[in-house]
C-alpha cells in the first residue's frame, strides 16, 4: 500500500503511524532523522551529510545506512 | 415550549463474541439524549445489553422474523399499545430483510425507520454482490452462491482452497479440505437458509467502513478503520481509525450506485496479491462499532435519529481524523434471577423494568 512519505505521522521517539494504511512503526534513532530529512525534501547528498555530522560517521557508514533505510522504505511503499 | 424526550425502540442488544449493534447504539443515543426513552426489542432474556446501566428503559420480547410480518406487526401493536414509541431502528441483518418490506406498516403506526429501499437491499446481498462491485469498477474475490453440499463441491473445483464459507446473513468459516467444506456447508445451510456463499480466501489486511447514505447517492458520514486484532470468528476486537482517499472513493461508488437510505458497513480488504481493496461485504445496518467514534464526538446514531426526526438530510458529520483506536473489552454485566423469569415466564412478555432495587 503506497503511502507519501510527508504523510506519516511521527513522534520524537520515533513512533511512527500511516493515516492511511493505519498501520504502526517503530524507528531508530537513525531512522527517525533520515525520515524526517526525507520529509522536509532533502535529497541523498544533503541527507548524507546532515547524517555524517550527526552522528559522526564516516561518508562509507553514513551512504549504506541511507541505502539500507531507502530499501526498507520502498518495501513499506512509502513514497518521497 | 415543552419538548418531549425522544422515545425509540431498539433491537439487536446481545454483546458476546459476536457483538450486535444496539447496545452501542443505546450508549450512543444517550451520549447525545440523555432524557430518552429507549424500549429494547429483544429476541432472548440473555442479552447482554438488558442488563447494562444506561441501557434501555424498558424491554420486550420480539418473534423472530422468520415467523413472518403478520406475527411480527401483531407484536409491534401489542408493545405499543403498552409503551408508545415514534421511532424503531432494527439492527440486525434478518430483521432488515423483513423489515424494509414493512414500510408503510410502520408509516400507518405512526413510527419513523430509517431502512433502505427493497432493491437496494438485493443489490448489496452476498450473492449479488459482485454485479454491483463490477457496476462499481470494485475488486471482488469470486464468489459463487451455493444452495447444498453437492454444488459447494462443484464451486470449488473452481475456486480451490482455502476458501470462505458465509452464511446467508452471520457468520463465516475458513476451510481448506472437503471435510472441513462440509461440515461449514452444512452448519451454516441450516442455520441461516440458502444460499451460503462460497469465496475465495483473500491474503491481506481488513478494513471497515460505517456511513449513512442520504437516500439520493450521498454520505452523510464516514469512518474507515483497519482491523488491528482479529477473534477467531475474524471479528474486529480493535481497530484504529483511517483516512485513505482510494477507500473513501471506493465507498462513495458503491452508496451512489444503490441510492443506500440509512446506516451501512462496508467490509474490505487489501488484497496484497493485486495491491488493491477487494470488497467482501455491505451490512445494512450499523456495525458492532457504532459507539466508537461517538467517543471522540462523531456520532452516527445521533446523526441518523435527527435524519430520521427532521425528514431531512442532516449536516454532514465531521470527519473521522485517523489514529483514535478502540480495544473490544468484555465485562459481566449483573442481572438477577427475577429479571430472566419476568421475560421468560410472562405469558404476553410484559415489559421488563431493567433497573429494580
Amino acid at each position: 500500500m503506497n503511502t507519501q512519505l510527508a504523510d506519516l505521522l511521527l513522534n520524537d521517539r520515533g513512533f511512527a503511524f500511516n493515516p492511511a494504511s493505519g498501520e504502526t512503526y517503530q524507528l531508530n534513532t537513525t531512522g527517525l532523522v533520515m525520515v524526517r530529512l526525507m520529509q522536509q525534501g532533502l535529497d541523498h547528498e544533503e541527507i548524507l551529510m546532515q547524517i555524517r555530522e550527526k552522528f559522526d560517521v564516516d561518508d562509507h557508514t553514513a551512504r549504506r545506512d541511507l541505502e539500507a533505510f531507502i530499501d526498507e522504505t520502498e518495501k513499506l511503499g512509502w513514497k518521497p | 415550549m415543552n419538548v418531549q424526550p425522544m422515545r425509540i425502540a431498539i433491537s439487536g442488544l446481545h454483546r458476546g463474541e459476536n457483538p450486535q449493534p444496539g447496545a452501542g447504539i443505546v450508549r450512543s443515543l444517550r451520549r447525545r439524549f440523555p432524557d430518552a426513552f429507549i424500549v429494547g426489542l429483544v429476541y432472548d432474556a440473555m442479552e447482554s445489553g438488558i442488563y447494562v446501566e444506561g441501557g434501555p428503559d424498558v424491554v420486550y420480547a420480539m418473534p423472530y422474523p422468520t415467523a413472518g410480518a403478520d406475527v411480527y406487526l401483531q407484536r409491534l401493536d401489542e408493545i405499543l399499545a403498552r409503551t408508545p414509541f415514534d421511532f424503531f431502528l432494527p439492527t440486525l441483518d434478518a430483521e432488515i430483510e423483513l423489515l424494509a418490506y414493512l414500510e408503510s406498516g410502520f408509516a400507518s403506526r405512526g413510527l419513523t425507520t430509517c431502512l433502505p429501499e427493497v432493491e437496494s437491499l438485493h443489490r448489496r446481498s452476498k450473492n449479488h454482490l459482485s454485479a454491483l462491485a463490477e457496476e462499481c469498477d470494485v475488486e471482488v474475490p469470486e464468489t459463487e452462491a451455493i444452495y447444498d453440499l453437492s454444488g459447494a463441491r462443484r464451486a470449488i473445483g473452481r475456486l480451490g482452497y482455502p476458501c470462505m464459507v458465509k452464511g446467508q446473513y452471520y457468520d463465516a468459516r475458513r476451510v481448506v479440505n472437503d471435510i472441513e467444506l462440509a461440515s461449514a456447508v452444512n452448519k451454516l445451510l441450516g442455520e441461516w437458509g440458502a444460499p451460503a456463499i462460497l469465496q475465495r480466501c483473500i491474503n491481506g489486511p481488513e478494513f471497515n467502513a460505517m456511513g449513512i447514505g442520504d437516500g439520493e447517492g450521498g454520505i452523510i458520514g464516514l469512518c474507515c478503520i483497519r482491523k488491528t486484532i482479529l477473534s477467531d470468528k475474524g471479528k474486529g476486537c480493535g481497530a484504529i481509525t483511517i483516512r485513505d482517499e482510494k477507500l473513501e472513493r471506493l465507498c462513495q461508488r458503491l452508496i451512489s450506485a444503490l441510492q443506500w437510505r440509512g446506516p451501512f458497513e462496508i467490509e474490505v480488504m487489501m488484497d496484497e496479491e493485486i495491491g488493491d481493496y477487494s470488497l467482501i461485504e455491505i451490512n445494512p445496518r450499523f456495525p458492532a462499532w457504532v459507539d466508537f467514534p461517538s467517543q471522540f464526538g462523531v456520532n452516527f446514531p445521533a446523526a441518523l435519529f435527527e435524519m430520521m426526526s427532521g425528514g431531512k438530510t442532516p449536516a454532514t458529520l465531521p470527519v473521522c481524523q485517523p489514529g483514535h483506536f478502540y480495544v473490544r473489552h468484555q465485562i459481566e454485566v449483573l442481572g438477577h434471577v427475577d429479571q430472566l423469569a419476568e421475560l421468560a415466564t410472562s405469558v404476553d412478555f410484559s415489559a421488563l423494568p431493567v433497573h429494580p432495587v
